[in-house]
């Protein structure tokens, strides 16, 4: 099957293409270089000029595993009042803050994403995780193991285990797990929270194990580092919401002593003490950091106004904010001598101070952070809101009158404590390529995707290039994934099957006796069984599996 | 003959996987479970009967053909039992979509004794790791759970506290329940003591806990049961929800929600529901997942209606046009019969008492074919084996067939194509 798409304007920052006129020419999924004369073209699309970009890749959004589906059981109203009825190509479903799979995975390819990644899995539950994930369709997937409160880990470094040992550990759980990065959530404050403590900042030992959260966070991040994984360590920090954090995010930039680090929903950890609310934007500090630290990259975490859900391994916070919770009802689970979960229904209001200065914090740090290939596009979906806000918040980037006359809505003091009102910067399409598509795919390792060159999985998304951002956004004219249309005008008009990636460090599996002990002494199941073998991966179709730094 | 090591039981939902079971042939044999109903579960022999339709011989093909030809032509289905493993839950959640049926789990009644205090309050829990390693006080709220889960005491609450200081010793206190012998015998060594209920049902005997953390009543067993949630490091609260045979169960549930949150603010408690047998645990997580509803939900006329209430299997069965009935893991067939036909696949062994319209043999996962069943705590996914090869289809396999000739003829109505 070839494809050509003739007289786009491509968008395509990974090989250096910014509105340049060309022709894309796909064959069996894949872009190839142009044809020969004389080859027969199967499909041809003349795009008249308008905008051709790789499909969109979320970096991080919380899309499966057993806190989404506790969300959904808890926010039972809502999913009452989203009913969606089978239509067209699509099945039925429910929900817009947590869609079931099916809502999920056309949501996302209506916009133009072809792949979003969970960021925040379990070992406990990735079995959960990845059954999940193989009914959501269309998009690809892949999941984070969250390590940095596991009984194992901080039992290892209080023992004072070699690296190299903590790097094998790091490599066996990620690999049993079939995980794609490594995601670190208050490292060291889940465990400390099921022995009663209530706060742990970055330098303050923990409950039994005598462990510092820079400690933790450190020694995961060079495993990271030593197993070569292509994306950095994952850090949800310490002290999220917590006024003030600003100090405490900006000592974990520190903590990372040169080592590639990716800090994820910033924007809950840029929170200032100054005025008389004791309570303002840490944003220009933290943007700050991120500009001078070139081995820093950052996802915002941007709220959205309205009803949502947010849901953590983060229990110690969430335990915490529960009392806020809207509708006043929440869930919390220590899980599996692993991590936990908390779900906390949350509803962000305009003229809520507080929220009122979120929302502006977030904007703040996406245009005072200078390099777009370092700071991603979220929104922590659902924690800020869910993903669908995406097209909004790109307008929000992109145009400022807009950005203005939504700012005069909110919070008069809320504004009144931002800068954003002073800020002319306005992304281009370039940017939002960039940052939506060639930056995480280059961030992830994931090499034929987030592209349009020679090589690349075919996914395509061809926009109208019309003055409102967010209406081009949200419905891009074509939407091709491995080069299928998967959807057009904003409707899913073919159901495909997605791909689970995974990452495969080398790593020494001597390792995996002591895991084995552990697992039969404490946990009460195998390790042998606990490890998620290929076969289990999208229905036995297996996952995408991509190697460390410097294999093949 | 061979002998299978660390086999995995998808039964009760405490995910055991320890076990030795001897395959000869068709035949399993349990050598070495340490579970009454493990011990049954993985005693089976040759499929005594093969597909049936209205009391006669018929080949697979035919059976699927019939099932068809009533399903397709319903316009209010129950697809219950769902005792399967998560790959015959999705297939019957497609071809409940498909037909516009409803679908149940037939041990759904403890589940949604839960899932109403989670609904309406939340949800405050832990899971057996955390138990085995953590809990110094463990509450067993109601009846003894080993009836229903034999191994619980043994593997979750026996071993050692690994993950307190050294010295710390659990024990354990049945409010309104006594231990049975089996329970003792697993609890050897263990401080074990009951708080008997004084005259009123458990609503009561835990508010009379939670006035006393307040402060209010200073002497009696509650009080001392209040001082010792208070004074202990982490404290569990456990009650299986199908054991509790009262009107009042989801009350007394969320008594005990209550009272985790109260000693949750000064020490640490979590709740631990049991139960998740015959993975109605899987089933409702899939059913979430796929539909963002519990189980007991409705696809008729293309859409969602979730009713905790009346779309129960329970309620239903007399209501529905044509029942499919799934049993592939050892629970039975409906005790109920609808009006209209019944489609059953069931396991080797559990043939039903009255001939169904349409019967069908499915394999067992976890000794038929491999497949994923969801541990009681909700979290862990557990993957079962293969034992032998008896040549029986999944649940998967005959529901995709089911599905594929219903497509296949133009839709009777009520479908969501």
């Amino acid at each position: 099957m070839r494809i050509r798409f003739r007289n786009g304007r491509v968008y395509d920052p990974a090989n250096g293409r910014e509105d340049a006129t060309a022709d894309i020419h796909v064959l069996d999924g894949r872009v190839v270089e142009a044809p020969g004369p004389g080859e027969r073209i199967d499909e041809e699309h003349d795009l008249g000029g308008r905008i051709v970009m790789p499909g969109a890749i979320d970096i991080h959004s919380h899309i499966a595993g057993g806190k989404m589906n506790l969300a959904r059981m808890l926010m039972s109203e809502e999913h009452h009042a989203t009913i969606v009825p089978a239509e067209g190509a699509c099945l039925c479903g429910s929900g817009i803050v947590t869609p079931s799979t099916h809502v999920t995975g056309c949501r996302y390819a209506e916009m133009g994403y072809t792949a979003a990644f969970e960021p925040a899995m379990l070992g406990s539950n990735a079995r959960h995780a990845h059954l999940e994930m193989a009914d959501i369709p269309i998009i690809d997937t892949g999941g984070y193991l969250v390590l940095g409160s596991d009984d194992l880990l901080l039992d290892l470094l209080a023992r004072g285990e070699r690296p190299e040992t903590i790097r094998d550990y790091v490599g066996w759980m990620l690999t049993a797990t079939q995980s794609m990065a490594i995601k670190t959530v208050n490292p060291g404050g889940i465990n400390a929270f099921k022995y009663n403590a209530r706060r742990l900042d970055l330098d303050e030992a923990g409950p039994r194990y005598g462990l510092t959260p820079r400690a933790i966070l450190t020694a995961l991040a060079r495993a990271v580092h030593d197993l070569g994984l292509p994306h950095p360590l994952h850090v949800h920090g310490c002290n999220l919401g917590v006024p003030g954090n600003v100090a405490t995010t900006l000592d974990t930039i520190g903590a990372a002593a040169g080592l590639p680090l990716h800090l994820t929903h910033v924007q809950f950890h840029s929170y200032d003490t100054e005025g008389d609310r004791r309570f303002s934007s840490g944003a220009a500090r933290i943007a700050e950091a991120v500009n001078r630290t070139p081995t820093l990259s950052v996802d915002v975490g941007q709220i959205v106004f309205g009803q949502t859900v947010t849901a953590s391994a983060d229990t110690m916070t969430q335990r915490g904010t529960a009392p806020l919770a809207h509708p006043r009802k929440w869930a919390a689970m220590d899980i599996e001598c692993d991590a936990g979960c908390g779900v906390v229904p949350f509803r962000y209001r305009d003229k809520s101070f507080v929220n009122a200065l979120q929302w502006a914090i977030g904007l703040e740090l996406f245009l005072l952070i200078e390099d777009p290939w370092r700071v991603f596009l979220t929104t922590d979906h659902p924690n800020g809101g869910p993903f669908t806000s995406y097209p909004e918040l790109i307008r929000l980037l992109m145009d400022r009158d807009y950005r203005l006359a939504r700012l005069a809505e909110i919070h008069p003091e809320a504004s009144a404590h931002t800068t954003l009102g002073s800020i002319a910067r306005e992304y281009t399409l370039a940017e939002i390529a960039i940052m939506t598509r060639a930056a995480p795919a280059r961030s992830l390792g994931l090499r034929d995707r987030g592209h349009l060159g020679p090589g690349a999985a075919a996914d395509v998304v061809v926009y109208d290039d019309l003055p409102d951002r967010r209406a081009m956004f949200e419905r891009p004219r074509m939407v091709f994934k491995d080069g299928v249309l998967v959807a057009r005008d904003g409707r899913t008009v073919t159901v495909t099957k997605g791909s689970t990636h995974v990452v495969r460090p080398g790593f020494d599996d001597a390792i995996g006796r002591v895991v084995a002990r552990h697992f039969e002494e404490r946990i009460g199941i195998k390790a042998k069984h606990f490890a998620i073998s290929d076969d289990e991966i999208r229905g036995g179709d297996g996952p995408v599996r991509h190697g460390a730094r410097g294999q093949g | 003959m061979a002998l299978h090591e660390d086999v995995t039981c998808p039964l009760c939902g405490l995910g055991c996987d320890d076990l030795a079971i001897e395959a000869d042939g068709a035949t399993t044999s349990p050598v070495r479970t340490a579970c009454a109903l493990a011990d049954g579960f993985f005693r089976r022999g040759a499929p005594a009967v093969g597909p049936r339709v209205a009391g006669k011989a018929a080949t697979l093909d035919e059976a699927m053909d019939a099932a068809a030809e009533r399903l397709g032509r319903s316009r209010s289905a129950l697809i219950g039992g769902l005792a399967a493993d998560v790959d015959g839950i999705r297939a019957a959640l497609s071809l409940a979509e498909r037909i516009g049926a409803t679908v149940d789990h037939g041990g759904s009644a403890a589940l949604f004794r839960n899932l109403a205090v989670l609904q309406r309050t939340g949800w405050s829990v832990t899971t057996f790791a955390e138990l085995r390693n953590r809990c110094d006080l463990l509450v067993v709220v109601g009846p003894d759970p080993t009836p229903r889960h034999p191994r619980f005491f043994e593997r979750w609450v026996a071993p050692p506290l690994a993950l307190l200081p050294e010295g710390a010793r659990r024990r354990v206190v049945f409010l309104g329940g006594a231990p049975s012998a089996e329970a003792r015998q697993q609890l050897a060594g263990v401080d074990v003591s009951e708080v008997p209920l004084a005259g009123g049902d458990l609503p009561d005997a835990i508010a009379a806990i939670r006035a006393a953390l307040r402060g209010h009543g200073a002497e009696g067993p509650a009080a001392a049961l209040a001082t010792e949630l208070r004074e202990a490091r982490y404290g569990v609260i456990a009650w299986s929800a199908g054991q509790l045979d009262t009107l009042g169960a989801d009350l007394a549930i969320e008594a005990v929600m209550r009272l985790v949150r109260e000693v949750d603010l000064i020490t640490r408690c979590s709740g631990l529901p049991l139960g998740g047998m015959a993975n109605a645990m899987g089933a409702n997580q899939v059913c979430v997942w796929r539909t963002g509803f519990p189980l007991r939900t409705s696809f008729a006329g293309g859409t969602l209606r979730h009713d905790a209430g009346a779309l129960s299997w329970e309620h239903h069965i007399a209501e529905c046009d044509a029942a499919l009935w799934i049993s592939a893991l050892g629970a039975g067939p409906p005790d109920q019969n609808p009006d209209g036909p019944l489609i059953l696949l069931c396991g080797t062994g559990e043939e039903p008492p009255t001939e169904p319209d349409v019967l069908i043999p499915v394999g067992t996962p976890g000794i038929d074919h491999p497949g994923h069943v969801f541990r009681g705590d909700a979290v862990v996914a557990l993957r079962v084996g293969a034992l032998v090869s008896r040549g029986l289809p999944s649940v998967e396999t005959v529901l995709q067939g089911i599905e594929a000739r219903i497509a296949s003829v133009p839709a009777a109505g009520g479908a969501a194509s």
